[in-house]
């Protein structure tokens, strides 16, 4: 072989080796999805302007195994844990505060694109559609609808995950209004006002109205009448409330009562006294005004295994204003189930004065056994209804 | 060395559940033939008389027992009593009551078979009469609308008020110590001098799910008692939380829907159980 043979050769067998390092290296990056998984499911379908990462390193086997798994899609896990696998800090973070429904089921998928998607974070379409998906009764626009809510954006005031204050609001109501509505403008439509106006949404509807300036569409009759009905006529206080709603002054003397131990008025603590959306003049929804105090109740019952799901209207079974039974129920713990439950009422289990609990003494009732708030048993039971439960009275089966 | 460390590990209950710590010792419930208990509110601890009373609310009676838990007697002032929810004893032998059906603080003169209804207002305003406590001759009322607690002479005037600074209000209050301890509603604590000046404040470890009543150790450890929870939790003087006892349910020593903790003369911790119509006497 002459030099230059041998160069030549040298050189093949350097492009060779080359060739060879570039294939392996070219294979190495795109990973085993590239000749395996693609073959099958379509890369196209995984493309969008915004790509998981895994998705985007091919890495399909960071989250499905291949062969065979325990969870739909072949997934190695199921729910958010699987997520927090990679989203660590996350965690931590949603598990404080008020957390958005999905979020505590650990259904991360509900909001979420797990592959690829049009929209930043990966959200599952147009951000509106996603929140309107679930928050069905919500109107899509108003006569007069506030800005923010008209483009769809939700995240202009709300956390989408959880948040340290109600209804999942980024800020205190009235920081988070002032933040765009700067405080001059505000004195300025509010001149009357005798103080600084405050608690925005007494008043407005954050997301729309029949009313100008988004006015709730109820107005409290004295309010209609002008501010001297109520303002002017010394300290205000539930008692301004009671001197015209008389049944409820009835209802606040029972045993327990929502007067609610705070400074000013206690009833505006869930009523406006000036507009609201419906009659009752509450000031959100009722979940939202219940669950401002109850947050304990509400965690519970979205964690529990077996809920009360018929209705999850706090005012069907208590009574809001006040009530001598037990848990502020409105008839005790027989009459509140069997109104809705009336076969049980007939036929049951024995229940009612004349039947006491060995272990306390009390009349037994529906929710000796039951617990509608939510229990880890079928049925709502306190325990287990094939053995445990029955022998906590029943000691000799 | 060893043994000073080792004393100083285990003399401190180490956080979490302790069930050690305090024991069942007896439960006081009513009359042995006569209806249950309904509903029961608070629970009053005569000195004199070594007795204990219990306000049976749902049945519109006074309970007494003796201090080994014995019935002694029950007591409706003739059916004049409307929801009575709290009560203490005057130095002069006087039931004070609150009345939650007349939204009343009623004095009830024994001797003379004498019932008073007494409505009560501050700064114009009705006060809705929440718990009550006495100490020389002056009456201590915490008013559910405004959550202050307000010092009454036995004329029924006002003559200070414990008020919170930010307006949340307080659920509850005890005179502890020479001191007044009020506990918001989130479980922050106030303490009061007995003039009515606030000098410090304690903000609890976030572990009670529904702070409804509290007590104060001799040594300033707080006591809370978690309605929804079914529990005692327990704070050291920082506000840590150390160790939470009993659970929730029906039977014998567990709580359902309690709504009173108190210590009684003898160093016990009584509970006053709403749910199981009875009250429950733990001891050391």
């Amino acid at each position: 072989m002459s030099p230059r043979e041998g160069q030549m050769m040298s050189k093949l067998i350097w492009l060779s080796l080359g060739l060879i390092v570039v294939l392996c290296v070219g294979q190495a990056a795109t990973g085993f999805a590239e000749t395996t998984c693609f073959q099958c499911h379509k890369r196209t379908d995984f493309r969008g302007k915004v790509v998981h990462q895994p998705v985007a390193e091919d890495q399909c086997s960071a989250c499905h195994s291949p062969h065979v798994a325990h969870f739909k899609g072949l997934l190695q896990k199921s729910g958010a844990s699987f997520c927090y696998g990679c989203h660590k800090e996350q965690a931590a973070i949603f598990a404080q505060g008020i957390v958005h429904q999905p979020v505590r089921q650990g259904q991360c998928l509900t909001c979420h694109d797990a592959h690829a998607s049009e929209a930043k974070g990966l959200l599952r379409g147009h951000l509106a559609e996603s929140c309107f998906a679930c928050h069905k009764t919500l109107p899509s626009k108003f006569k007069h609808t506030h800005k923010p809510y008209a483009k769809g954006d939700c995240l202009a005031c709300h956390q989408p995950h959880q948040s340290g204050n109600i209804q999942l609001l980024k800020s205190k109501p009235d920081e988070l209004c002032l933040s765009c509505h700067k405080s001059d403008k505000v004195r300025q439509v509010h001149r009357n006002f005798p103080r600084e106006a405050r608690d925005c949404l007494s008043c407005h509807n954050p997301h729309g109205s029949n009313r100008k300036a988004m006015v709730r569409n109820v107005l409290h009759k004295p309010y209609k009448k002008g501010c001297t009905e109520c303002h002017g006529q010394g300290r205000i206080s539930a008692e301004t409330c009671l001197r015209c709603h008389e049944t409820i002054k009835k209802e606040v003397r029972a045993l327990h009562s929502h007067l609610l131990e705070q400074e000013g008025c206690s009833c505006t603590a869930c009523h406006s006294p000036h507009a609201g959306d419906t009659a009752s003049l509450l000031k959100g929804s009722r979940k939202q005004i219940c669950r401002s105090c109850h947050k304990d109740t509400f965690n519970n019952y979205q964690d529990k295994l077996y809920i009360h799901t018929g209705s999850f209207d706090c005012k069907e079974c208590h009574a809001v204003h006040g009530s001598s039974h037990l848990a502020m129920l409105k008839d005790g713990g027989n009459k509140t189930c069997s109104r809705c439950h009336e076969t049980q009422g007939k036929f049951t289990h024995p229940i009612g004065e004349k039947v006491l609990d060995p272990r306390s003494g009390q009349i037994v009732t529906c929710v000796s056994c039951h617990n509608p708030m939510g229990t880890d048993f079928r049925y709502n039971l306190k325990m287990s209804g094939t053995k445990d439960l029955c022998i906590q009275c029943h000691r000799t089966y | 060395m060893i043994l000073a460390v080792a004393v100083s590990l285990f003399s401190w209950p180490l956080p979490g559940y302790s069930a050690a710590t305090w024991q069942w010792l007896s439960s006081l419930k009513g009359p042995p033939f006569g209806q249950s208990m309904r509903m029961p509110s608070a629970l009053y601890c005569d000195r004199n008389l070594e007795r204990y009373y219990v306000v049976d609310a749902g049945n519109n009676r006074l309970l007494s027992f003796n201090k080994d838990g014995e019935f002694l007697n029950e007591f409706n002032a003739n059916g004049q009593l409307h929801a009575p929810f709290d009560m203490v004893k005057d130095c002069e032998g006087h039931i004070w009551l609150i009345e939650k059906g007349g939204n009343s603080l009623t004095m009830i003169d024994l001797e003379n078979k004498a019932v008073e209804n007494h409505s009560l207002s501050f700064n114009g305003q009705t006060v809705f009469p929440e718990r009550l406590e006495q100490e020389d001759d002056i009456l201590y009322v915490l008013d559910k609308t405004t959550g202050q607690v307000l010092a009454l002479d036995m004329d029924l005037k006002v003559i200070r008020n414990f008020a919170c600074r930010d307006g949340t209000g307080f659920v509850d209050f005890k005179i502890r110590n020479g001191s007044l301890w009020a506990m918001e509603r989130d479980g922050k604590m106030v303490c009061f001098t007995m003039d009515g000046k606030p000098v410090s404040s304690v903000v609890l470890e976030d572990v009670v799910r529904f702070p409804y009543s509290l007590e104060v150790g001799p040594s300033g450890i707080f006591y809370v008692l978690d309605r929804h929870g079914g529990d005692v939790a327990v704070f050291d003087r920082e506000g840590r939380f150390r160790y939470r006892f009993l659970t929730p349910g029906q039977a014998g020593g567990r709580l359902y829907f309690p709504i009173e903790l108190k210590f009684d003369l003898w160093g016990r911790l009584c509970v006053v159980e709403e749910g199981n119509g009875r009250v429950e006497i733990f001891k050391r």
